[in-house]
């Protein structure tokens, strides 16, 4: 039933030779660390702490509001200096926590206790892993804890641990499986507990070929993971893309993975779940990889949580000599978000920080001419779409027909379209837009009718 | 940071192939085929694809210019249309046809309707049709090597052998683009850079095929298909027309339908109309269907898709019926219908028609042959039309065919005379079939027309008595015209003053049959 890969796709130029092999490195921040409250899918965290409190490493500052939110760790020690609004990635405003790093990273638990995760039971490790904090990395920050609980555990036939890192320039995630393959194994196995009928499988794209190896290399043995090596493609990584490919199934936007028996983490969330089920360990750190052509030492970072952009550029070597900086992307070119300065904390979503020089993105700012109906758009689309007939309502200001007929809130914004297009037309763009308003549109009706 | 950062909607990253990058792999897959139509034309025909592509480039400049719009020109876009016009055309027509049909083709069809994407039908094509009916004369010369000749698909159509070789590397008279090696290089091409999709071109040649093979009276011969498929442009509609993104489907279901009402409709023009244009039309009429079927085939998206939600259930099924949308049966079935309702109307008149044109015949065999009171068929000279197999008969009349032969009877069944229906295919404007009145001596009694249609005052006056009646009473086994219009001897018949081609093809037509009764119907007695 599964095939070779999924419909669709595009091969962006994949600039992943600029970090590829260069290790993870711990950089440790030395300034104010931030910690927005809002790092993930649902309601924002409640603060616990106030100013002038002294916080430990590993200490709990703000908790889960609700079912869907999730905790915020402290990932360095130190004073609160406050709760005060800050710059998020899109500019915008947002309530956060400002920690006084004080340079000691003193931890609040100093005597780790290690449990094998094969002993814990299912609501324990659900446990851990709402305790430590942990979201989905790959994207979205959809709350962990929340996507380990499905109503029916048996009915999942597939855990999938995502580790395509189809973006271009992102190789943190390479450079983790390289290094951490038995944790990212065992991270595996102790999803799999929680689902007594999934098979586990490791999901890679070719162009990492020593990630491949390594995870290979641990799953020796296990007899209910597996690797399966993927086509180079993007959006290889998306959900639904990976489930097209392992389940051989197409699912509509108003179903969830686990509605057609599947669990997708990526190699990092796995990772942390590891850490959290064995040691407790909270979500404080992620990898990111500093890149680009405007960066003078492109490499992969394990980064506290909090850390200003800024501060990472510096430890990789911040800007190249005679470079001109145009753009600052938090993420790759395909779904990064475009920043408008560096002094903005990273999250624990953030998974790259790319930095372009006009040459590399020169194509983008061409201007947009008539379509020519090529279809391209069309091919090209991983949900089987038509972005060329979509925009064409949008800008007939019939968002009924959008959404009806062209099923466009399907669309999961993964840029291919944009991408492909001879004539440069703002297809993802558009639609993002549009989805907005469809929403806000349907938020007023259901308002309305109360 | 010194200086400002760029911000935009991801994505970021945009592929290398634009506009006029495609438009420039188009122009490229073109360019062997244009040198080979310049191979084999010469030096004219080079200065006509370049008046062609000039043209549309200078026009698309100038309307940009005037109306203050951006300049289009560098898409490639006028280039393309520019070349795809001039290799469709002969190359033996005066420079104004192409920069008049490029001027049109940019201006009219592609500016006026806000260029590139938004016109509705291809401008070379609308452009090439335009020229059609201005100019049908020019258009449908076609010269090789300053000799006007017949195109393969004329010869194909009155029954002759045609040279399958000279069509494949394109030395047959016909269009600049005529070459079908180099035009399946260039189509190929486009499909290997992933720019040309291939359901287009396929569906095409599949509902072609299949329709001329059923409905064009040769079943599945594999000669008179290939003459089909690479002859009157059937490759470049296909391969460079059809699959003009602005005026083709978007949906690859919407290609399938778009290609096979193509090939329906130019198989249908072939075997009903005239074949050199059948394509042209084909196309532009099709052009006008796209809005219909795009708004019609509309794909789900995969996840909405019946064998998705089967898979979903549980219960994938693979029924090779299952896998095709409702619509593209229904389509099929509508187009298959169409077609053979078409050709069963086309088989109904033709017998009522053949009948009318008997007893129009009948009528000028009369005139010809006065002393015959009733004609009757002789079965020596239907077998000798047959073995001629619609053929043109001999080698010194020029592309003349013999169609009937009738001996006639007097009242008490006597033959008193024959009387042959000839055609010649080389009038000034079009075909002209006459009657020829012959006494059992080989004595001409006199010619009727029951086809002419040549210039009025010119060619026409061949039906006057001064000119047709020349041959009443002669007994001559060969007329010879004289273009001086002063000849006196045996064999001499005067040329209408100013219509030379019309008199001579009447005359080559009148000496075919002669021939035909002294050496086939009276040797074969």
């Amino acid at each position: 039933m599964a095939k070779d890969t999924f419909r669709g796709g595009v091969h962006p130029e994949e600039h992943k030779e600029l970090s590829r092999d260069q290790a993870l490195r711990v950089y440790d921040a030395k300034g104010e660390m931030v910690f927005l409250l809002s790092q993930h899918i649902g309601k924002p965290a409640k603060p616990v702490v106030k100013k002038n409190d002294e916080v430990l490493v590993g200490q709990v500052i703000a908790e889960a509001d609700g079912f869907v939110s999730a905790n915020i760790v402290s990932s360095c020690s130190g004073k609160v200096k406050g709760i005060e609004k800050r710059r998020t990635l899109s500019g915008a405003m947002m309530d956060a926590i400002v920690i006084e790093n004080d340079g000691e990273f003193r931890p609040l638990v100093t005597q780790e206790e290690e449990t094998d995760p094969m002993t814990l039971g299912n609501a324990e490790i659900l446990d851990r892993v709402k305790a430590a904090g942990i979201v989905g990395l790959g994207g979205a920050g959809f709350p962990t804890h929340v996507k380990l609980a499905p109503k029916d555990p048996s009915g999942i036939k597939y855990v999938i641990a995502n580790g395509a890192e189809c973006e271009p320039y992102i190789t943190c995630n390479d450079q983790l499986m390289r290094t951490k393959a038995e944790e990212i194994v065992e991270g595996v196995e102790t999803i799999l507990r929680l689902f007594p009928n999934a098979e586990g499988v490791i999901a890679i794209e070719h162009n990492k070929p020593e990630a491949i190896e390594a995870m290979k290399k641990a799953c020796h043995g296990k007899k209910d993971i597996r690797v399966l090596a993927l086509p180079t493609k993007y959006p290889q990584g998306g959900e639904r893309s990976l489930i097209a490919v392992i389940a051989g199934v197409y699912y509509p936007a108003s179903m969830l993975p686990a509605d057609v028996g599947c669990i997708v983490d990526n190699v990092g969330t796995i990772y942390a779940i590891q850490q959290a089920a064995r040691y407790r360990r909270p979500l404080i750190q992620n990898g990111i990889t500093v890149t680009g052509e405007a960066v003078a030492n492109p490499g992969n970072f394990t980064v506290r949580i909090g850390t200003s952009f800024a501060e990472l550029l510096e430890a990789a070597g911040g800007l190249k000599e005679g470079a001109t900086l145009t753009k600052a992307l938090c993420g790759g070119p395909m779904m990064g978000i475009a920043m408008s300065s560096l002094d903005v904390p990273t999250q624990k979503t953030s998974n790259a920080l790319t930095l372009l020089v006009d040459d590399a993105n020169v194509l983008a700012k061409e201007n947009e001419t008539n379509c020519l109906r090529c279809g391209r758009c069309a091919a090209a689309c991983p949900q089987g779409l038509l972005p060329q007939q979509m925009l064409h309502a949008i800008h007939q200001n019939q968002l009924d027909r959008f959404e009806k007929k062209y099923y466009g809130m399907e669309c999961i914004s993964c840029g291919t379209c944009s991408y492909i297009c001879p004539a440069r037309r703002p297809l993802t763009e558009s639609f993002k837009q549009a989805k907005a308003e469809v929403l806000a549109a349907r938020r007023a009706a259901a308002a309305g009718g109360k | 940071m010194e200086h400002k950062l760029n911000i935009s909607v991801s994505p970021h990253a945009r592929d290398k192939m634009s506009t006029s990058a495609i438009m420039a792999c188009v122009f490229f897959a073109l360019i062997p085929s244009a040198i080979v139509g310049v191979w084999h034309g010469g030096l004219h025909t080079l200065y006509v694809l370049l008046a062609a592509v000039i043209t549309a480039v200078l026009s698309e400049f100038i309307f940009d210019y005037i109306t203050k719009k951006p300049n289009t020109v560098k898409d490639n876009s006028a280039a393309v249309t520019g070349l795809i016009l001039g290799l469709s055309l002969s190359g033996s027509v005066p420079l104004y046809i192409p920069i008049l049909g490029s001027i049109f083709a940019i201006i009219v069809v592609k500016c006026f309707f806000g260029g590139l994407g938004k016109n509705f039908i291809n401008p070379a094509l609308a452009a090439r049709c335009f020229l059609m009916i201005s100019f049908s004369k020019t258009m449908t010369t076609f010269t090789l090597d300053g000799v006007t000749s017949a195109t393969p698909l004329e010869t194909l159509r009155t029954g002759g052998v045609i040279n399958l070789t000279e069509l494949f590397y394109g030395s047959a008279p016909g269009v600049i683009g005529g070459c079908a090696l180099t035009m399946i290089i260039g189509g190929f091409a486009l499909w290997v850079l992933d720019i040309i999709d291939w359901r287009i071109p396929v569906s095409v040649f599949v509902s072609f095929v299949l329709f001329v093979a059923l409905f064009g009276g040769q079943g599945f011969d594999l000669r008179y298909l290939a003459a089909q498929i690479m002859g009157g442009g059937l490759l470049m509609a296909s391969l460079f027309m059809a699959t003009d993104y602005v005026t083709s489907p978007v949906s690859p279901l919407g290609h399938v339908i778009y290609g096979c009402l193509i090939g329906i409709l130019g198989g249908l023009f072939r075997v009903l109309g005239s074949s050199a244009d059948s394509f042209s039309y084909a196309v532009i009429i099709s052009n006008l269907f796209v809005p219909l079927i795009d708004e019609f085939i509309v794909p789900k998206p995969y996840a909405y898709r019946k064998q998705s939600e089967l898979v979903r259930s549980g219960h994938p099924v693979k029924s090779f019926f299952k896998m095709f949308p409702k619509p593209a049966i229904v389509l099929t079935v509508i187009a298959l219908l169409a077609g053979v309702a078409l050709s069963g109307v086309y088989t109904l008149t033709k017998d009522a028609i053949d009948e009318q044109q008997l007893a129009a015949n009948a009528e000028s065999y009369k005139a010809v042959l006065p002393d015959a009171e009733s004609f009757e068929k002789v079965d020596a000279i239907d077998a000798a039309i047959a073995e001629l197999d619609g053929g043109f008969y001999g080698t010194d009349f020029g592309r003349v065919t013999i169609n009937e032969g009738v001996a006639g009877l007097d009242a008490s069944g006597n033959v008193v005379g024959y009387v042959l229906s000839v055609t010649t295919k080389d009038g000034f404007d079009n075909d002209i079939t006459l009657s020829l009145g012959l006494t059992a001596d080989g004595e001409t009694t006199g010619i009727a027309f029951t086809e002419l249609n040549e210039t009025a005052g010119m060619g026409m006056r061949a039906d006057e008595p001064d000119f047709k009646d020349q041959f009443n009473g002669r007994s001559v086994s060969k007329f010879t015209l004289n273009k001086a219009g002063d000849g006196t001897g045996a064999d001499e018949i005067n040329s209408i003053s100013g219509a030379s081609i019309t008199s001579g093809a009447v005359v080559n037509a009148v000496n075919a049959g002669l021939d035909f009764y002294n050496n086939v119907v009276k040797g074969g007695n």
